[in-house]
């Protein structure tokens, strides 16, 4: 019982994947998507934690996963390491760089935050762009393994999913420890988290680089799936779309990032394929932003917040919000 | 004939073509169902300015057609968007590959898009028709080279040509302005390589990204380092419309070459009097001389109310031409991607909208070579061919 | 020589950055929020005017712009109006907008560049051949600074611009109208966009995919000597014009691409900017 209420968001993202798993299996277009997807949506979740908990308006989630795809490329394609090893690496080196803009942007105000993440995107796409020796330059990194016994769109779907629930576990684990605490102090007002004694600049930089390190576990999957890397595949599109994704879904919310990736994705997939896709695109994402300004989530929370006021007392605790938004 | 009878025909001849289909073998039932083509190209971002023209063809060479391949077969085409980014590419691959059951992807339309999707047409076994000059696209080392056709003259191939063009003038000194992307950085290190065995030598190379909106600084550059000529690797025409009149306003007074990328009636119509004199590669003149095959094509194009823009058109209408080619290759037989695959190994000198021939073979899936490139003079805002 | 003549050009290029900086250095003082989609008016205006031709077709290309911006505006209302008060929200729904924006340039007029031609004439400034049009640009941005500044500083508008930013509550208490202010900077953000557009039309050229990549200088050049004034926007603008026409004088490719991206990361972990907003601005 407890176990349920400290981790009804991983429990409710495993009834979702399991629920959805027979139907994406039995047709082989979904499974690709649905690794992408899991690529999106760790992606999205990284946002979530960057911005809905630590306030860092991040444009550079891109950036951190292709410094972690790259790094998986090096590590299995070039330099022979054993499969998974270079998934340390592909977290590791993002969050680092993460950790050390972290304590400069943390100062800053959201808006500020997110022209600095997007400088630091640049910088490292440029930087990858010109590495030839590298990274393969501007042509890019082919022929990169698969992991180990990996290898069908299945085993990498499953694999995906089973990353994406690690990371709500740990997100929400994140969330209740003094940690997490001190990060919801410090959104709503820094002034208290210092009188508190919470050090912001390496709170929030802390929580900055675990986005990263997250992000780049995004990366190392894309490059291992996909196989062929080049500096669009993971680019300043893709952190907008994440960051998008998340606000969309609901940042604040653990699971809101997985909600707005899989909206996302299923609209950019039903609009028609042409000169006039950004124009709907465009007009969608407004319509959403008017109807649900705190994300679906949100959305969610308040309808069935009035549903409940109307009905009065017969609702159980809130467990079943979460679980109505997700499915 | 009275309306009772026809309908009576009618419903006689459902029913006798019911009970045969069911008696065929299921092989000819399948010969019988529409081919299906997949299309994924750029119809959105920078790429869009060759995927839109490539697409316009394949639609109207396919209404031209009926649907029906010129050997009767009929087909149906499934146009998916690569964006210009190459996971979208992949993603589009294997949604028209598993999804929609094609046997053939004409695209994606940038070479790194292609590259992207080379793993995904091998894996799942249907080749890829590739409208792009990207050297990597080609190379043999890649695992899914079998997959790939190229339907566009390979960048070494291309660059040479138009140096060779420049080394017939007195020039020695080349200067490259080329554009911060795959097509901009490869095409200048192929000239680097190339220009010292035709007696030229690059002095200087200045880049651009995308985005600049003044390239004055750049063209000084080159100025000061004494070029005598200078070769244009760019594809996105505002950055050669506004190197033109950098150049011109600097006084950097000196023959300028370009590669296909500008090669567009959008570049040539839009500049001013500066452009007067500038070389650019292209593969034939569809927007403005078409020669008698491209004249066909031009036509198709006009009665269809689209304006021709390049050798995008000539690039994509050749792709699903080569596509049909291969598949009356295989008359009668259930056609799956293997099949097409090698089918179109064994493709040559099939109808095309060229002046070369397009030819493949197990050993070269370059099909094109140098004969249908031309070099054209922009001259009062129009592409003349130069022979 | 070389040098003075790179820096002298920088100036003129820089010019263009102003007019796209100026926009986000005033609705981030008034509204506290980014309007992603001044590159889109630029786009829209120079898409216009190339295909109306003449003064009808300037004209014409700045009511596109401004009807763009209002486009935006009235977004911005409506989330207002639906009890939405957060900054970035009204950032996320300006994406929006630049993106329906191109994507409707793209159907209306295709993937051509829109470039038209002024002044076939030179002049030459101490040896150094210069377009009249880039003065032309220079000039505009430098007027257009100034009449923000008179406004902003002299006259009654500009007092009621300056109280509402500060303190949104307590202006609308004294009678400001501060939502007509805030709709009006939107607007006036259409109009100079548009005229950036128009003068790289004349100066350069651009397509449909310039949009984002000129809201991002208009926004480096902004947030650079400090996004609260339009003055240090010009300053700004002309600074990322000399320091790329610099890098790409004396330098490779690389470090010609990344020098407004370090300038503006060593500028924001340097300066005090946002230091004021941080505790009011987390929402």
């Amino acid at each position: 019982m407890t176990f349920w209420a400290n981790h009804r968001n991983t429990l409710i993202a495993i009834a979702a994947v399991l629920i959805a798993a027979p139907f994406v299996a039995s047709r082989p277009v979904w499974l690709d998507s649905a690794v992408i997807l899991g690529v999106y949506a760790l992606l999205a979740l990284s946002v979530g934690i960057s911005y809905g908990q630590a306030g860092i308006l991040t444009m550079s989630q891109g950036a951190f996963a292709s410094v972690g795809a790259y790094a998986a490329a090096l590590c299995s394609a070039r330099w022979g390491w054993p499969p998974f090893t270079d998934l340390v690496l592909a977290m590791l080196l993002p969050a680092v760089l993460a950790y050390g803009v972290g304590r400069v942007v943390t100062r800053l105000s959201p808006l500020a935050t997110a022209l600095a993440t997007l400088a630091l995107g640049s910088v490292i796409s440029i930087y990858i762009r010109h590495a030839d020796d590298l990274t393969g330059g501007y042509v890019g990194f082919a022929g990169i393994p698969a992991i180990g016994f990996i290898d069908t769109p299945l085993e990498y779907a499953v694999l995906a999913w089973l990353l994406v629930i690690a990371v709500v576990y740990g997100y929400e684990n994140l969330m209740r420890s003094a940690h997490g605490r001190a990060l919801n102090v410090l959104q709503q007002d820094q002034a208290r988290a210092r009188a508190d004694g919470i050090d912001v600049a390496r709170s929030m930089s802390a929580a900055f680089a675990l986005s990263a390190a997250i992000a780049g576990i995004a990366g190392w999957l894309y490059a291992h799936y996909v196989s062929v890397l080049s500096p669009e595949s993971l680019d300043t599109n893709i952190s907008v779309t994440a960051l998008l994704m998340a606000v969309v879904g609901g940042a604040g919310y653990v699971l809101g990032p997985i909600i707005g990736t899989v909206l996302f994705d299923t609209l950019t997939r039903l609009l028609p394929a042409a000169e006039l896709q950004g124009l709907f695109y465009g007009l969608a994402l407004v319509v959403i932003l008017l109807v649900a300004r705190t994300g679906l989530m949100g959305l969610g929370e308040q309808l069935i917040g009035a549903a409940r006021s109307g009905l009065g007392r017969r609702a159980a605790p809130a467990a079943g919000l979460p679980a109505r938004a997700a499915s | 004939m009275n309306k009772t009878t026809c309908k009576s025909w009618r419903r006689a001849a459902a029913v006798g073509a019911t009970l045969g289909a069911l008696a065929l073998p299921l092989a000819a039932a399948a010969a019988d169902a529409p081919v299906k083509i997949g299309t994924v190209l750029s119809l959105s971002g920078p790429a869009a300015v060759f995927g839109l023209p490539e697409r316009d063809a394949i639609n109207v060479v396919a209404k031209k057609l009926g649907f029906k391949s010129p050997g009767g077969r009929p087909f149906e085409l499934v146009l998916h968007d690569d964006k210009s980014n190459p996971t979208e590419a992949a993603r589009a691959v294997t949604q028209v590959i598993n999804n929609d059951k094609v046997v053939v992807v004409v695209g994606p339309s940038t070479g790194s898009g292609i590259l992207a999707a080379g793993p995904i047409a091998s894996r799942l076994k249907v080749p890829l028709i590739a409208p792009a000059g990207t050297m990597a696209v080609g190379d043999r080392k890649n695992e899914f080279w079998p997959w790939v056709f190229r339907m566009a003259i390979n960048d070494a191939t291309s660059i040479e040509f138009i140096l060779k063009d420049m080394a017939k003038s007195k020039a020695k000194k080349v200067g490259v302005l080329y554009q911060e992307d795959a097509y901009g950085k490869t095409g200048v290190d192929l000239a680097k390589e190339i220009a010292p065995k035709l007696g030229l030598e690059v002095v200087e190379t200045v880049s651009a990204p995308y985005s600049a909106t003044d390239l004055t600084a750049q063209a000084t550059r080159l100025r000061n380092a004494g070029v005598d000529t200078v070769f244009l690797q760019v594809s996105i025409a505002a950055l050669g419309t506004s190197f033109l009149k950098a150049a011109r306003q600097i006084g950097l007074d000196k023959p300028i070459y370009a590669n296909a990328g500008l090669a567009q009636r959008s570049f040539a119509e839009n500049v001013g009097p500066e452009a007067d004199g500038l070389r650019t590669l292209s593969i034939g003149n569809l927007p403005f001389e078409p020669i008698a095959e491209e004249k066909e094509l031009s036509d198709l194009l006009k009665a269809d109310g689209k304006v021709p823009q390049g050798w995008g058109e000539i690039v994509g209408a050749n792709g699903l031409l080569a596509a049909l080619a291969a598949i009356d290759a295989q008359a009668g037989k259930e056609i799956t991607g293997e099949s097409m695959r090698t089918a179109l190994e064994g493709l040559c000198g099939f109808r095309s909208y060229a002046r070369g021939k397009i030819c493949y073979s197990p050993d070269n899936h370059d099909g094109w070579d140098g004969s249908s490139l031309t070099i054209v003079e922009i001259r009062d805002k129009k592409m003349r061919t130069l022979d | 020589m070389t040098f003075s003549e790179f820096i002298l050009r920088g100036v003129l290029a820089g010019s263009i950055y102003v007019l796209l900086a100026v926009p986000m250095s005033l609705l981030f003082s008034t509204v506290r929020t980014i309007d992603f989609a001044v590159g889109a008016y630029a786009l829209v205006a120079a898409a216009v005017a190339a295909s109306v031709g003449g003064v009808l077709g300037i004209a014409a290309g700045l009511g596109a712009a401004v009807a763009g911006s209002a486009a935006m505006a009235l977004i911005f209302l409506l989330l207002k109006r639906f009890g939405c008060h957060n900054h970035i929200i009204y950032a996320l729904a300006s994406f929006g907008v630049a993106t329906a924006l191109a994507s409707a340039v793209l159907w209306q007029y295709g993937t051509q560049s829109f470039v038209r031609d002024s002044f076939s004439q030179f002049w030459s400034l101490a040896g150094i051949r210069i377009s009249p049009q880039g003065v032309l640009n220079l000039v505009t941005a430098l007027v257009a600074v100034t009449i923000l500044y008179v406004v902003i500083q002299r006259s009654q508008l500009g007092r009621m611009m300056r109280a509402a930013a500060v303190n949104v509550m307590g202006s609308e208490l004294a009678g400001i109208p501060v939502e007509l202010i805030q709709v009006g900077t939107y607007l006036v953000g259409g109009l100079l966009g548009g005229i950036a557009g128009l003068l790289i039309l004349f100066t350069a050229g651009l397509d449909y995919s310039a949009p984002l990549s000129l809201t991002l200088s208009g926004f480096a050049a902004a947030i650079v000597f400090g996004i609260d004034n339009p003055f240090r926007a010009l300053f700004g603008g002309l600074a990322m014009g000399v320091a790329e026409a610099l890098a790409a004088g004396y330098t490779s490719g690389m470090v010609t691409s990344m020098v407004p991206f370090l300038f503006l990361l060593i500028v924001l972990g340097t300066s005090r900017f946002g230091d004021a907003t941080v505790a009011g601005d987390r929402t």
